[in-house]
């Protein structure tokens, strides 16, 4: 007995012999001061004047995506579900998206060497601008709104960008064919 | 015979609770929780109750500030900032004649010109602080992608170098420039 | 009379007559015979062997008192599975560092052995290589046992299980869905053709030292949850420790399923969430840089 406990509890047990029988479950109790009374005396060893207790409320008060209650398929030794190889998603997908914003570099220099750019680079820029915002805004929504946790967001969320994406190309293009051209605008916008 | 010894260490035992007749001197570990065993697939079920429970350890309010990730927070917001602007632009142009705005070069330019400096300085800074934070950022990550610059001190200083040059660029393009 | 024996025995068996729970026993020394060299020494010695006067001995000294208390606040989570309602709260312990260790995880022992034994963490092998003490202590991810306690008494320390993990209780996460990822990745050597001399697999000294900084990686899962990707899609992306790992083995010039291995991270969620973020290379407590290992994965495999 003495081996296993230590030897304050075995002091406080000593004191109240209904407190041996708390001696491995791993209730604190708090406050109310009837629970003071009969709760064992191992549990108010344990919360001696050094300690005291604050609520944690840090995750409370800025739930930022809040997650799902704790679901594991199959068992401890069972693997994760590989997912089927989808090259066009994965790797494609990102050497495409380090080419357009490895070619957004030059074209971003140019117009502070030049002033602006010419329409048909210009034009180059803006479609550019486009995909790279569209790959970006997609990368957040597949952050930030997983399948399985807000399902229809997400398809309410891919949605809405691809709408928006096609909007903001004819937007653009119109802009572009009618207008003066988006470094050029931007360029007179800064010194007007 | 037998049946004496029975009795005789069933009488030892009721008789002596404490000591439970142990001759060999072999320590008796009492365990005062209650067990019972349960089949796999209940103690399954059990677990599974107890998980749907669990809390979630808190994670970006305690995690200590760092360049790294608040960099790369700073690049997506930055980079939403700034293709925000983009669309919204192509929205009202798409939407103006229906409106009935004027989102033309022109009178766009006209009606920046008619704001007051402080508002123009405002407005300049507000964009040119995203516009090179995520440039020169996006060009950072361009490099690690080739695996380099992937050193902890590297990355740091990298890291600072960008804010730098943002703070300076933005600076110089919106008072100067 | 051999029924008789039987029964004899039977009641001589403890488990026929009591419950099992109740025979447990442990320490049981039955070997005497090992202590009967010190018995045959002590009748060789004279029993009556004078004393040692004191001025022929050194003098234990008390141990020099604090002469001033070096108190230190300590902020701990704590979550009860026993109190499955109630919410996770922080509570907070006093130690005097000078009777303290100089290590987190001495600093957390001797919480849990004089105050309070119902602070619950993970802790095995006190010296970095076993990885059960992970946890986020102020601020960053780190094992306790290779984390100093600052002694700066005035900054109080606060000290959370690792972030953004379901807790099993106070400072102990649930790893399986970690252990699941790891086990997904295969890692271990997989190979169909006998070695060419038919004895063993051999590495040239180049192939091998591409190994170096991936195999020293203990799965303490400090990189991993650091990661803010991990922590927002931790049911599909492997994460930076299960990937440093992956890349152990496509980096391994003995292994010949690569194209499979890849082939497995091939999709928008297991490997491309990581955005070079950088916080698992900064936390790692033993040196490693998983992020790099993640860039070498995407370069090898950015046009296949």
């Amino acid at each position: 007995m003495a081996s296993i406990v230590h030897p304050g509890l075995l002091r406080q047990s000593f004191a109240s012999p209904a407190a041996s029988k708390r001696v491995f479950s791993t209730f604190t109790h708090q406050s109310t001061p009837l629970a003071q009374q009969i709760r064992p005396a191992f549990a108010r060893s344990t919360i001696p004047k050094s300690t005291r207790i604050a609520s944690f409320h840090a995750t409370q008060r800025q739930q930022i995506l809040p997650p799902l209650p704790q679901k594991i398929q199959g068992t401890a030794n069972d693997p994760v579900e590989v997912p089927t190889s989808s090259p066009a998603h994965g790797s494609y997908h990102w050497s495409f998206e380090r080419v357009v914003s490895a070619g957004l570099v030059p074209l971003t220099i140019a117009p502070f060497a030049a002033g602006s750019l010419n329409p048909v680079t210009d034009s180059i820029l803006c479609a550019l601008l486009v995909i790279h915002s569209h790959m970006g805004f997609d990368a957040c929504i597949v952050d930030y709104f997983p399948k399985q946790r807000v399902p229809k967001t997400r398809l309410a969320a891919d949605w809405a960008l691809r709408i928006g994406t096609v909007a903001l190309g004819i937007g653009l293009y119109s802009f572009e064919t009618n207008d003066v051209g988006i470094t050029e605008l931007i360029a007179k916008l800064w010194h007007a | 015979m037998s049946s004496m010894r029975v009795f005789q260490v069933g009488l030892r035992r009721a008789a002596a609770p404490a000591f439970r007749g142990n001759a060999a001197g072999r320590m008796v570990q009492r365990r005062f929780a209650a067990t019972n065993t349960i089949s796999q697939d209940s103690a399954a079920e059990l677990l599974n109750k107890q998980r749907r429970l669990r809390p979630v350890s808190p994670h970006l309010n305690i995690y200590q500030p760092q360049i790294t990730w608040y960099a790369s927070g700073l690049h997506r917001i930055s980079g939403v900032i700034l293709s925000g602007g983009l669309y919204l632009f192509g929205f009202a142009y798409l939407a103006a004649p229906a409106l009935g705005w004027h989102m033309e070069s022109t009178s766009l330019i006209a009606a920046v010109g008619a704001w007051p400096a402080w508002a123009k300085v405002s407005a300049k800074f507000g964009i040119a602080m995203p516009f090179f934070f995520h440039s020169l950022n996006g060009v950072r990550h361009l490099v690690q992608d080739f695996g380099i610059g992937f050193a902890k001190k590297t990355v740091m200083q990298t890291g600072w170098t960008v804010v730098g040059l943002t703070v300076a660029g933005s600076l110089y393009y919106s008072f100067i420039g | 009379m051999a029924s008789t024996r039987v029964l004899a025995r039977l009641a001589v068996r403890r488990t026929a007559v009591r419950p099992a729970g109740f025979t447990r026993g442990f320490a049981s020394v039955t070997d005497t015979k090992a202590r009967e060299p010190i018995s045959k020494l002590g009748e060789t010695i004279n029993p009556s062997r004078p004393v040692v006067p004191e001025s022929k001995t050194s003098t234990v000294k008390e141990p020099a008192p604090a002469q001033e208390a070096k108190t230190k606040t300590f902020h701990i989570y704590r979550w009860n599975p026993d109190e499955p309602t109630s919410k996770p709260r922080m509570q907070s312990y006093t130690l005097d560092l000078n009777k303290t260790g100089p290590m987190m995880l001495d600093a957390l022992i001797r919480i849990k052995n004089e105050t309070d034994p119902t602070l619950t963490f993970r802790r095995s092998c006190r010296e970095g290589i076993c990885g059960s003490c992970a946890m986020n202590i102020d601020g960053v991810n780190t094992l306790a046992c290779l984390c100093r306690i600052p002694t700066d008494t005035t900054q109080e320390s606060r000290i959370y299980p690792l972030p953004h993990m379901y807790v099993v209780k106070d400072l102990v996460p649930d790893m399986t869905l970690f252990y699941k990822q790891y086990r997904s990745v295969k890692p271990y050597l997989q190979r169909t053709t006998p070695a060419p001399d038919g004895r063993e697999y051999r590495q040239s000294k180049e192939e091998r030292k591409k190994l170096d900084g991936l195999y020293e990686c203990i799965l303490c899962a400090c990189c991993s949850t650091s990661c803010p990707s991990y922590w927002w899609n931790q049911e599909e992306y492997l994460g930076p420790a299960v990937l440093l790992q992956s890349y152990r083995w496509l980096a391994d010039s003995r292994d010949e399923k690569t194209a499979e291995r890849q082939d497995g991270l091939n999709n928008s969620m297991s490997l491309y969430r990581c955005h070079t973020i950088l916080n698992c290379s900064r936390t790692c407590p033993k040196g490693l840089n998983p992020a790099l290992a993640i860039a070498e994965i995407k370069k090898s495999m950015a046009f296949t």
